[in-house]
């Protein structure tokens, strides 16, 4: 089960909406906070918090890309190859990621520092290529720009 | 009043509906997917789309709601290109495996493709593998074949208020989960496999095993598992039954089954059958108390019917000198005939239901899925005790109370007394009132502020139902729940339902199955009842009253009564008392056991006749609404004896004529002799308008004394008792005959609560001994977090395992049931 912290988070963020049901989301966003990814028992801590059926919370984790479904490095890298990143060259990142960390899409590094995840389009695409690291937002990226970057994160 | 045309047909309607189902009553067939009429809307597969004047798109039918004045049209070439190329993107990624799937030939897709399909497809690309699911017990789950029409998701989620199926990810991979053995709670009802218009889900009971065209015969019957009596339809190849459905449309549960309707049907075929009449050779004296299960060749020998017809005859000839259903009856004196009576269907538009005493969605499955309904759409729901399955789904508005061991009746009485402080009189039934007035309204020792709530929930709402099951009235002083739950029932003018769970046990009682009343209820002692009967039946009918089932069992020891006659029960199992009953019924000087099984209490017999089972005869089951139903013959047996043949010939040869020619001719006298039946036809039955008060006249009498005896004040301290367990996926003799539901349950476990298992140091699945004064017997551990006081359940199912062996009884002196409360155990790790 979760500790007392995060049972207390996700109360809260129970008080705001009419049902538990609404509250799903957001509690699987701290579920995966707290596990890391959402494995099956994290799922199950999330559907008896909320009183909800396993089935349902099951459903919902497993729909939205941004959930992770088995576990993940210490930073998550999630980089949109969709039409505008695509074209101002996404997917040379891609390939230098592999060569430059030996990081490869839906992978993590042999150390657990990074893992990579090929985003659907994150909106950003007036300032393309753009990534998340965690849940920070990065644009314009170069290969270069992306080394400095990832060099923050330990 | 609204006016809407469709295909340049003006249709008016008295109330908007959707464009669907005003095609549908306007005899205009419009194609569906997605679309199912037990179900919420959901609009996904888009093939009932439609033209609308002055709307630019085409609109699905199933949402979309008349408006005066729309013109419609269903068929047109652009609606057809649409449908067309919806067809060929399901197909896409089908297997197109029609020669191997169970599903072709009743296959909605099948029959959509050939009609509005496309000739060929144009995906040349690889289709998407996912291999057929084997991994559940009694499902099959192929995912290639699925069109994510989620009828299967929705039916489990809104109608059987499971959720055990979901769909997972998303786009091309989307697909139908879990089946498997991690299965969310499945309660194996099975009704997905009704709702799935493709191959995707079928049943492993018949899997690849017939076509749905190589039916011989089918026939419309009534399930023989509990007393809600769902209608089925078994379906027959030669003289094995390959498959048990229900119909939309058709009975009272309208397409809903649970899992020993629709998967408990194998035990009718089971190898374990009486073919021939048995006769005894060994002595009893030596085989019964000793033996635990000898085998039938050794106690047994084979005679013809002949043989063992005469045997009883003569053997009853010479020893001459021959019960149950006491807590309705208790319940009838207070409050009239037939207050019992009321509609399931009545409970999903209660606002408030009040349930005591058990489970409704495990004894009464069905109707448990209509208290389900009430709590999903609003209803406040009161459990007094434990009912896990309303503890799942229902939320919001459900209340439990748990009750310390054994004091529901405590609780009832001060709630009734509280309802009558603060609402006062009806002033219609005076003794009723009366006897009210002198409850005491001192709070028991529990809830009382949830008890306040109850209280305040009851007397806020219009519409009360109650729903009383047999483990409050199983006590020795359990006429007092019930004469509470009357009192309830009166003062807030409540509707009443008693769990039952088996079949035709109110057909039993209408019939005069009691000691102490003739057919229709009328009571034994007024002389003119009992002329009526006496002319028709050419005899003398004893003014005496009989004695009650538990009576007859201690006259059986007791030498009173020599000889016994049963007819499909098994008391030395359903009986608590264990030993005591088997060695009072081995006092017998014969006793006969007319069953389909060689049952615990035929192994102590002397005949023993081999009976038709369900499905193999005709008749009528009366449920606990008091409707009757047409039982169907669909299966032939040629060893077996019809029931009402059997003891035609008995009397015949005992020297009292009987001459009846079949069932209907059975029916006919019902009707001329008992006043409740009056003018009753078996065309009548058929056509399902036989609902209580039927033609007949009930009876109601004025009650001038209620009988009460004094109060127990036993306190039970104990730190462990055991009580009986009654569960979702077996009922006994006939499910555990049944490979399907042994499959889902294949032994009894021991129910404990989470507080009481860490105390005793057990973990899921720990085998035990668990030991009454009675006896004990060996089973694995099952830690349940809904049991919340000092009880342990085991159910009464399995053979050599069941829980009423090792129950003690004493009888309640009002309503002559056999309480079983206070038994306390011991339970020890192995």
């Amino acid at each position: 089960m979760f500790n007392e912290t995060v049972l207390k988070e996700i109360d809260e963020i129970k008080a705001r909406y009419p049902d538990e049901r609404s509250a799903l989301l957001p509690s699987l966003y701290i579920a995966q906070k707290e596990f890391g990814w959402l494995s099956p028992k994290a799922m199950l801590c999330v559907a008896q918090t909320l009183n909800l059926p396993e089935a349902m919370v099951r459903g919902t984790a497993s729909f939205y890309a941004m959930f992770k479904h088995k576990p993940m490095g210490r930073h998550v890298i999630q980089l949109c190859t969709n039409i505008a990143c695509m074209i101002l060259g996404a997917e040379k990142l891609v390939g230098f990621l592999k060569t430059t960390y030996g990081l490869e899409p839906n992978k993590t590094t042999a150390d657990g520092r990074f893992s990579l995840v090929i985003m659907e389009c994150i909106g950003a695409c007036g300032t393309a290529p753009a990534m998340l690291i965690n849940t920070d937002f990065y644009d314009n990226l170069t290969e270069k720009k992306i080394e400095d970057i990832l060099g923050k994160y330990k | 009043m609204i006016t809407i045309t469709i295909n340049g047909k003006e249709i008016r309607l008295a109330k908007p509906t959707t464009v669907l189902k005003a095609a549908k009553e306007a005899g205009i067939k419009i194609p569906t997917l997605c679309y199912h009429e037990l179900l919420r809307l959901y609009g996904g597969c888009r093939l009932c789309v439609v033209e609308v004047e002055r709307i630019p798109k085409l609109q699905t039918a199933c949402t979309l709601t008349t408006a005066d004045g729309m013109v419609i049209r269903t068929e047109s070439e652009a609606i057809s290109k649409v449908r067309r190329g919806i067809l060929e993107f399901l197909l896409i990624n089908h297997p197109l495996d029609c020669p191997y799937c169970d599903k072709a030939g009743e296959c909605e897709l099948q029959d959509l493709v050939s009609k509005y399909g496309p000739d060929a497809g144009r995906y040349k690309e690889a289709k998407r593998k996912v291999p057929e699911s084997h991994e559940d017990i009694i499902f099959t789950r192929n995912m290639e074949r699925c069109v994510l029409c989620t009828r299967c998701v929705r039916m489990c989620e809104s109608v059987q208020g499971v959720s055990a199926l979901t769909i997972t990810e998303r786009g091309g991979r989307s697909k139908m989960e879990p089946f498997s053995p991690t299965s969310f709670n499945c309660e194996y009802c099975g009704n997905c496999l009704t709702v799935c218009p493709v191959g995707s889900i079928l049943s492993r009971l018949y899997l690849h095993s017939y076509r749905p065209w190589q039916i011989d015969r089918e026939a419309e019957t009534v399930c023989p598992y509990c007393g809600v009596g769902c209608s089925l339809v078994v379906q027959v190849r030669g003289e094995e039954i390959k498959r048990v459905v229900p119909r939309i449309g058709v009975g009272l549960n309208n397409g809903l089954l649970c899992s020993r309707g629709r998967f408990g049907y194998e035990f009718i075929g089971s190898p374990e059958r009486l073919k021939r009449p048995l006769i005894r050779t060994t002595p009893k004296k030596q085989s019964t108390v000793n033996s635990q299960h000898s085998t039938v060749t050794e106690l047994f020998r084979e005679a013809s019917w002949d043989e063992a017809l005469n045997l009883i005859a003569d053997k009853l000839k010479e020893i001459k000198g021959i019960g149950f259903a006491g807590a309705q009856r208790y319940i009838e004196d207070l409050l009239g005939q037939g207050i019992t009576a009321n509609l399931i269907s009545g409970l999903k538009h209660s606002e408030v239901i009040m349930v005591v005493g058990g489970d409704p969605t495990a004894v009464n499955p069905i109707l448990g899925l209509s208290i389900r309904a009430a709590a999903r759409s609003g209803a406040g729901i009161g459990i007094i005790g434990n009912a896990k399955g309303l503890l799942r789904t229902s939320r919001g508005k459900t209340l439990q109370i748990i009750p310390p061991a054994f004091k529901e009746a405590e609780i009832l009485e001060y709630l009734l007394a509280e309802v009558y402080r603060i609402k006062g009189p009806r002033r219609e039934n005076h003794a009723l009132e009366q006897r009210i007035g002198k409850l005491s309204e001192k709070p028991p020792k529990t809830d009382v502020a949830g008890l306040g709530k109850l209280k305040d929930m009851l007397l806020g709402s219009g519409s009360v139902s109650i729903v009383l099951g047999m483990d409050v009235v199983q006590r020795t002083d359990g006429h007092r729940a019930l004469f509470a739950i009357a009192g309830l029932t009166y003062l807030l003018e409540a509707r009443l339902y008693l769990l039952s769970d088996r079949p035709n046990e109110q057909g039993l009682i209408d019939m005069g199955c009691l000691p102490d009343t003739l057919p229709g209820g009328r009571p034994l002692g007024i002389s003119d009842f009992r002329r009526k009967f006496e002319t028709e039946w050419k005899g003398t009918i004893p003014a005496k009253e009989g004695i009650t089932l538990m009576e007859i069992i201690e006259a059986a020891k007791d030498k009173k009564i020599k000889a016994m006659y049963v007819m499909g029960e098994n008391p030395v199992f359903n009986l608590p008392g264990g030993s005591y009953i088997k060695e009072a019924l081995g006092s017998l000087d014969f006793l006969v056991i007319q069953d389909i099984f060689l049952s615990e209490t035929a192994e102590l017999a002397d005949v023993v006749l081999p009976a038709f089972g369900w499905s193999e005869k005709d008749g009528t089951y009366t449920n606990l609404e008091r409707r009757i139903q047409l039982l169907r013959k669909t299966v032939n047996n040629t060893s077996g004896m019809d029931d009402w043949r059997i003891i035609s010939s008995v009397s015949n040869k005992m020297g009292y004529k009987i001459g009846y020619s079949g069932v209907e001719d059975i029916m006919k006298e019902i009707s001329r002799v008992s006043p409740l039946y009056k003018d009753m036809t078996y065309s009548e039955i058929e056509k399902g308008k036989c609902l209580w008060p039927y033609n007949g006249e009930p009876l109601r009498g004025v009650i001038s004394d209620i009988p009460l005896a004094e109060k127990k004040t036993h306190e039970y301290n104990g730190s462990l008792y055991l009580a009986p367990e009654r569960v979702l996926f077996h009922s006994g003799t006939l499910s555990r005959r049944s490979p399907a539901l042994r499959k889902i349950a294949p032994e009894p476990t021991l129910k404990i609560g989470v507080h009481h298992a860490e105390k005793l140091g057990l973990q899921e699945g720990d085998s035990v001994t668990v030991s009454t004064a009675w006896g004990s017997i060996n089973v694995s551990v099952s830690i349940d977090n809904t049991i919340k006081d000092n009880k342990v359940l085991l159910s009464n199912n399995f053979e050599g395992k069941g829980v009423f062996s090792l129950l003690n009884f004493s009888i309640d002196k009002i309503t002559k049931i056999p309480g079983t409360e206070g038994c306390e155990v011991t339970i020890k790790k192995l």
